[in-house]
């Protein structure tokens, strides 16, 4: 790589980390600190985990001859979201034993912990693989969790999709036998054959798990020693339901479906919404459509994608490594033409499809199987017990009862799963009992997502979890004086620009840009086809409450019918249509 | 015919001479003439350098002064004893009772024992080697001895003094005879234990004794036997200059590092000293009080309950006075056998009077209550780094009894009612027993839980200030590492400079296995025993039911199983090499 102009740091972390080990292990070893190095923490991301510290404390720490209260978040690897009882038991364990008592259930359909001291990495990590879940490739510079549309018990296809999302993230997974190494010392899961009996969804599967070999043999088959320029995200979709959100990943799948048999899938890239303020060549962007492929194709065309990526992503400038920036430098055409010249043969063009919707369908729901599922609304998608609301207990009891599978979807909610008929009166009284309601929440709430931001989040730049609900509240007084009380309308919060919540996507969208101010947008269409728009700039509580109750107004009084939010706020000229990614900071008109 | 004070002519010395002797001799007392007498005598014993030759007066009487001693109370009398005895010519000399056993006292014609008792009537720790041995079947007859013992210790535990009562009883027992009677004495003891010392020292002068001997030979004084130059009765004024909970919000723990100016220059201490810190009572307790005894409302009652009265502790001894105060058969029943320490367990004086009013008057109220004694606390500065300051970490003590909320009186008076700027009165109390090495080269090992890491950052800031070459090790434990972890950012500075060498941490409640500083020591016990080989002081801190016992156990075991790990832990102890600073 001598050629290459500067590389970006990270770069450099990486060549020199042995595959990813860097000084993790002895870092763990030093009590005497609760962090770790700081390059350390670059690839500690590989291995599922991100140092932060509670930002709530931060100002007296060093006054009480304490450093900041370091603790350790862990993402779970989770493809397409399912948990079996077994599973949801030890999970549930982790969270009271080591974590901060919530289970926080993320947009990418896993779960993450919060507040886990160094002390305790290990062990947990160790539990989390007594559980047959692992944390491998779930941050870092790899293809991160894989998503599909939730709940592979609705219909075939849709275990189809599943099983897809599931075999590509093993697939893709890092081979460096440094997670096992660094974290399951003695542990012989897999040494022999790379593979570990994997406890899925009541059934048993077998997975490629990264093998235990000497540092020395390690190789990356995939990735190569450097790894991907920046993290790589792939998901499974299956129309009408676009609760992935494809248009918003590095890589999609859509099922087709013809005659009620899977014949396919349009595959898409490029998209993501990470952005930085201010800097107008940062920009979230839709997907583009590559093309049709069969589903034994499916990931060697994936994989492919991942390789092009590799090879032409931006290493030097980390801001425009991701796929997205790779193919407006390119060009699509020039991006297929790579893929299909690497994959030897041409991609079908795509065929059609319709989405309907981001959102979940909250509510008991069956199939044709008899089965019945119910998709429980989670706000922020953070599961806890408050006074009253033991909703943690609830599911654990389920959990124990043996009566369901888990699906997290990617909205934050949480599916219970293939339920047999006799079983949902004993789960309706099991949520009875700890005061979980299975009532539907408004068409704003239902609607809403928010990503964690403060305390724990180092990127933060403003409330998001914490707030969010508070904001929607005082909406919903608004929407129900306007007679929308139960109007679907996309609503989605984050505590910065990075865009975790998928806010670039949201008929509302609402982005931090310091305590209690927000960028606000609008205009996205409600199939998530189309992203938002800039309207107003550093916009307090009650700024956003007067801007919206108009609009909330004129869209009661002379929407067409079945016209979308998103849609109308267009049509009445109050922000313009954005027609793709390089588009969205053109022809902004800020409100008055 | 009657001696006249006056020399002979005949008298070998020069007219001048006898006229100036005359002079003196003549107008000298009896006491001053028996001075003269042994200061001649005495006189040429010195220049012939043989006490043998010392004659015609009496041989000085011998009189060993034992102390058994934990925070210096005890020594501290024995030491001063020793003064008086030597001026009144007594060959006294002081013996920790942690430096012999049993079988040595066949050695000794007179001793004089001062004594504390620790734990829940134990004797203080390094006196139990010697208490086992005399209380032995094996322990020696000592029908030549002659004894008096002084007892310290305190009315609020329920084995008051039982150290000295029963060291006082088995002499007695081993045939001893018992020269004065034992004096048994509470937290207030200075006075009384003066009068006692002189009585005591009388009784064993032979009676009629004219010759009062003169010992030429210096005695050595070392600096902690002087008084320091404030004390309970009379502290110093130290502004508070700093007041910081070192435990981070959410802590389960409220650990308060305190900052006093004590730019006094006869204000001196050094690492291992514990300084005294004169409390004041709450004044709404103080109301409380009164309102239970039917005084409420007397400000300056008040007034003397916070500053000079111990409002809290209930005792014996007060409930006893109390129910002959009021003449009620309740009470007195409350004050025998095991009614009291049931009673007792966790409640306080206010819930006595709460619970059995009667009126008072407040010259009734006050005879019943003992002085307000000062709390110790292990001094967390090197002055050597803090020029005129003295930096204590302390503890809030908070519970809840019997509904009502507690607060311990001297910690609560810091956290809730000093501010900076605020004065508090301190006093020195020197510890010779917890002590880095004079060697600056040796190693040392420092064990402590909670507030009982106080003199190990004095510890270490001494070394670093002067650059000590020995190495050192922590071993620290509290509950929780993000929030108590106490003074986390100075340990990584000492880490840092080498000033502190090694870190072993036990945080007992951040995972489901409890892990304390004991289970560290056992984990690294290799290195421990390496470290014990190359010289090392081995130092425990901290509280004692807690910690100490279980730090004492494990360390016997890492030395050895049973006995020979107890010998070798006597051993160390024996050679200074193992102190302890506990409460
Ligand atoms: C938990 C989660 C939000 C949530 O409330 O659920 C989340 C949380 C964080 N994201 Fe994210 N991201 C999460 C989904 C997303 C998404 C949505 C998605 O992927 O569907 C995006 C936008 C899509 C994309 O990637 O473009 C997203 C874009 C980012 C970015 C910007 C990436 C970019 O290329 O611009 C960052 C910052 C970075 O990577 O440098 C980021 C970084 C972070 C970090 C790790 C902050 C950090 O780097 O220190 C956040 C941890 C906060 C905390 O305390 O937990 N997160 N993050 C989501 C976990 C997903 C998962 O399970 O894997
Ligand atoms: C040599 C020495 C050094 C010391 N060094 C330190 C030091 O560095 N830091 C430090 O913080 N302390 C230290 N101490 C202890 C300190 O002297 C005091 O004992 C402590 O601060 C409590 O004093 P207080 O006046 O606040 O509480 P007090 O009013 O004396 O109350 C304490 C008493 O309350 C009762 N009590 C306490 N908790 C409970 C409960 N939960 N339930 C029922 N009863 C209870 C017990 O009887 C206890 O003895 C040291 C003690 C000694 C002897
Ligand atoms: C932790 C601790 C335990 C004590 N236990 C007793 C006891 O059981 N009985 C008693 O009479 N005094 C007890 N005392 C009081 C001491 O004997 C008293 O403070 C004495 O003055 C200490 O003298 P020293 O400094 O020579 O050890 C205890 C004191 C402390 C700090
Ligand atoms: S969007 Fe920003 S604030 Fe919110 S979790 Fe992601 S990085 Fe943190």
């Amino acid at each position: 790589m001598s050629d290459t102009p500067a590389r970006a740091k990270n770069e450099i972390i990486k060549e020199n980390s042995h595959m990813l080990r860097g000084g993790i292990a002895d870092g763990l070893s030093d009590m005497s600190t609760g962090a770790l190095a700081e390059d350390d923490t670059v690839l500690l991301k590989f291995h599922g985990s991100y140092m932060q510290d509670d930002r709530d404390v931060r100002a007296e720490r060093s006054k009480k001859k304490l450093e900041k209260a370091f603790t350790f978040m862990i993402r779970l690897r989770i493809p397409g979201g399912l948990v079996s009882p077994k599973q949801w038991i030890a999970l549930d364990d982790i969270a009271s034993i080591y974590a901060n008592g919530t289970l926080r259930m993320t947009t990418r359909e896993t779960f993450q912990y919060h507040g886990i001291i160094k002390s305790n990495l290990r062990t947990t990590m160790q539990a989390i693989d007594k559980a047959c879940l692992d944390t491998l490739a779930a941050c870092g510079d790899v293809n991160r969790n894989v998503m599909s549309t939730a709940n592979p018990y609705l219909s075939k296809v849709h275990r189809a999709a599943y099983d897809l999302a599931r075999d590509l993230s093993v697939h893709l997974l890092p081979r460096t036998g440094a997670y096992h190494e660094i974290w399951l010392d003695g542990e012989k899961t897999g040494e022999k054959t790379g593979e570990k009996v994997v406890e899925k969804a009541g059934e048993k599967a077998v997975e490629q798990a990264a093998p235990v070999k000497p540092a020395k043999d390690d190789v990356e088959p995939i990735y190569g020693p450097l790894y991907l320029p920046r993290k790589f995200k792939a998901v499974v979709a299956v129309p009408p339901d676009n609760d992935v959100d494809i248009y918003a990943h590095d890589l999609g799948y859509i099922a087709i479906v013809e005659h009620g048999d899977l014949v396919g899938y349009n595959v898409t890239v490029g998209g993501g919404m990470g952005m930085t303020h201010g800097e107008r060549d940062t920009f979230p962007r839709t997907a583009d459509p590559l093309g049709f492929c069969t589903p034994e194709h499916a990931i060697k065309v994936g994989e492919t994608v991942m390789t092009v990526q590799r090879d032409w992503g931006n290493r030097a400038v980390r801001k425009h490594a991701r796929l997205k920036y790779t193919i407006e430098t390119h060009g699509i055409a020039a991006f297929r033409a790579e893929v299909e010249k690497r994959l030897g043969f041409a991609l079908a063009p795509p065929r059609p499809f319709t989405f309907a919707r981001t959102s979940d369908t909250i509510g008991w729901h069956q199939t044709p199987d008899k089965k019945w599922h119910l998709t429980l609304f989670v706000e922020a998608g953070r599961l806890k017990d408050r006074p009253g609301v033991t909703a943690r207990s609830a599911i654990r009891e389920i959990a124990e009862a043996d009566l369901c599978q888990f699906v997290v979807s990617a909205n934050q909610n949480l599916m219970l799963a293939a339920i047999a008929p006799k079983a949902k009166a004993k789960i309706e009284a099991i949520l009875k009992a700890h005061g979980v309601s299975t009532a539907v929440p408004s068409g704003l709430r239902r609607n809403a997502m928010s990503c964690v931001a403060l305390p724990t989040c180092g990127l933060a730049l403003a409330e998001a979890e914490r707030y969010l609900p508070t904001l929607v509240t005082a909406l919903e007084d608004k929407l129900d004086e306007a007679g929308l009380a139960n109007d679907d309308i996309v609503i989605r919060m984050t505590g910065c620009p990075n865009g975790c919540a998928r806010p670039y996507l949201a008929e509302i969208g609402l982005v931090g840009r310091g305590p209690g101010l927000y960028n606000l947008y609008l205009g996205a269409a409600f199939d998530g086809s189309r992203l938002n728009k800039l309207v107003a700039q550093d916009v307090g509580h009650d700024k956003i409450i007067a801007l919206l109750s108009p609009l909330f107004v004129r869209y009661a009084t002379d929407r067409a019918p079945g016209e979308r939010f998103g849609d109308f706020t267009i049509r009445i000229g109050a922000v313009k249509a954005t027609t793709g990614g390089n588009q969205f900071h053109a022809d902004i008109q800020l409100a008055g | 015919m009657t001696a006249s004070p006056f020399l002979p002519k005949s008298a070998p010395f020069s007219a001048e001479d006898i006229a100036a002797l005359n002079n003196v001799v003549g107008r000298a007392n009896d006491k001053q003439r028996s001075w003269l007498a042994g200061f001649l005598a005495g006189l040429d014993a010195a220049q012939s350098g043989t006490i043998a030759a010392a004659a015609p007066p009496k041989a000085r009487i011998p009189l060993t002064i034992l102390y058994g001693s934990e925070s210096g109370n005890a020594e501290g009398l024995a030491l001063k004893a020793k003064k008086i005895a030597q001026k009144q010519g007594f060959d006294a000399k002081v013996v920790d009772l942690g430096d012999i056993d049993a079988a040595a006292l066949t050695k000794f014609t007179n001793v004089i024992v001062y004594t504390s008792t620790w734990g829940e009537g134990d004797p203080p720790q390094r006196a139990v080697d010697f208490h086992k041995s005399l209380m032995a079947d094996t322990a020696p007859r000592l029908d030549k001895l002659n004894f008096a013992v002084l007892a310290l210790g305190d009315t609020a535990y329920a084995q008051f003094c039982a150290a000295g009562i029963a060291l006082d009883a088995r002499l007695e027992a081993l045939g001893a005879k018992r020269m004065a009677d034992r004096i048994d004495l509470d937290l207030d003891f200075a006075k009384a234990a003066n009068a006692w010392t002189d009585r005591t020292l009388e009784a064993f002068q032979p009676a009629g004794s004219t010759v009062v001997h003169v010992d030429f030979k210096s005695v050595p004084v070392t600096a902690d036997d002087d008084e320091p130059a404030f004390t309970a009765d009379s502290p110093l004024e130290a502004e508070v200059s700093a007041l910081i909970n070192l435990n981070g919000t959410g802590s389960t723990r409220e650990t308060w590092h305190v900052e006093l100016a004590t730019s006094d220059a006869a204000f001196t201490y050094q690492p291992g000293d514990a300084i005294g810190v004169v409390p004041q009572n709450d004044p709404e307790l103080a109301a409380s009080l009164l309102d239970a005894t039917g005084l409420s409302g007397q400000a300056a009652l008040i007034k003397t309950l916070v500053q000079s009265r111990d409002i809290t502790t209930l005792t014996r001894p007060i409930v006893t006075a109390y129910a002959k105060l009021t003449g009620r058969a309740d009470v007195a029943q409350l004050a025998d056998g095991d009614a009291f320490t049931r009673y007792a367990a966790d409640r306080q004086l206010v819930d006595l009077f709460a619970d059995h009013k009667e009126k008072l008057t407040s010259d009734q109220l006050i005879g019943l209550l003992r002085p307000l004694p000062g709390r110790l606390y292990s001094v967390a500065s090197s002055p050597k780094a803090h020029e005129g300051e003295a930096h204590l970490l302390i503890g809030a003590v908070r519970w809840a009894s019997h509904g009502r909320a507690r607060k311990g009186v001297t910690s609560t008076y810091v956290a809730d009612r000093r501010k900076v700027g605020d004065t508090a009165k301190l006093y020195v109390k020197p510890n010779r027993h917890f002590r880095l090495p004079t060697d600056a080269s040796r190693p040392i090992i420092m064990i402590g839980a909670g507030t009982g890491v106080a003199p190990y950052r004095a510890f270490v800031e001494d070394r670093a200030e002067d650059g000590a070459t020995g190495k050192s090790w922590l071993f620290f434990g509290e509950r929780n590492y993000t929030n108590d972890f106490l003074y986390q950012l100075e340990w990584q500075d000492h880490l840092a400079s080498k000033a502190l060498s090694r870190l072993d941490l036990a945080f007992s409640r951040d995972q489901p296995a409890k892990i304390y500083v004991q289970h560290r020591l056992w984990e690294r016990r290799d290195d421990v025993l390496g470290w014990i080989a190359d010289g090392a002081h081995l130092y425990v801190c901290g509280d004692e039911k807690g910690m100490a016992k279980d730090v004492d156990a494990m360390l016997v075991k890492i030395l050895g199983e049973g006995d020979t790990g107890l010998a070798k832990l006597a051993e160390l102890r024996k050679a200074g090499r193992y102190q302890r600073d506990v409460y």
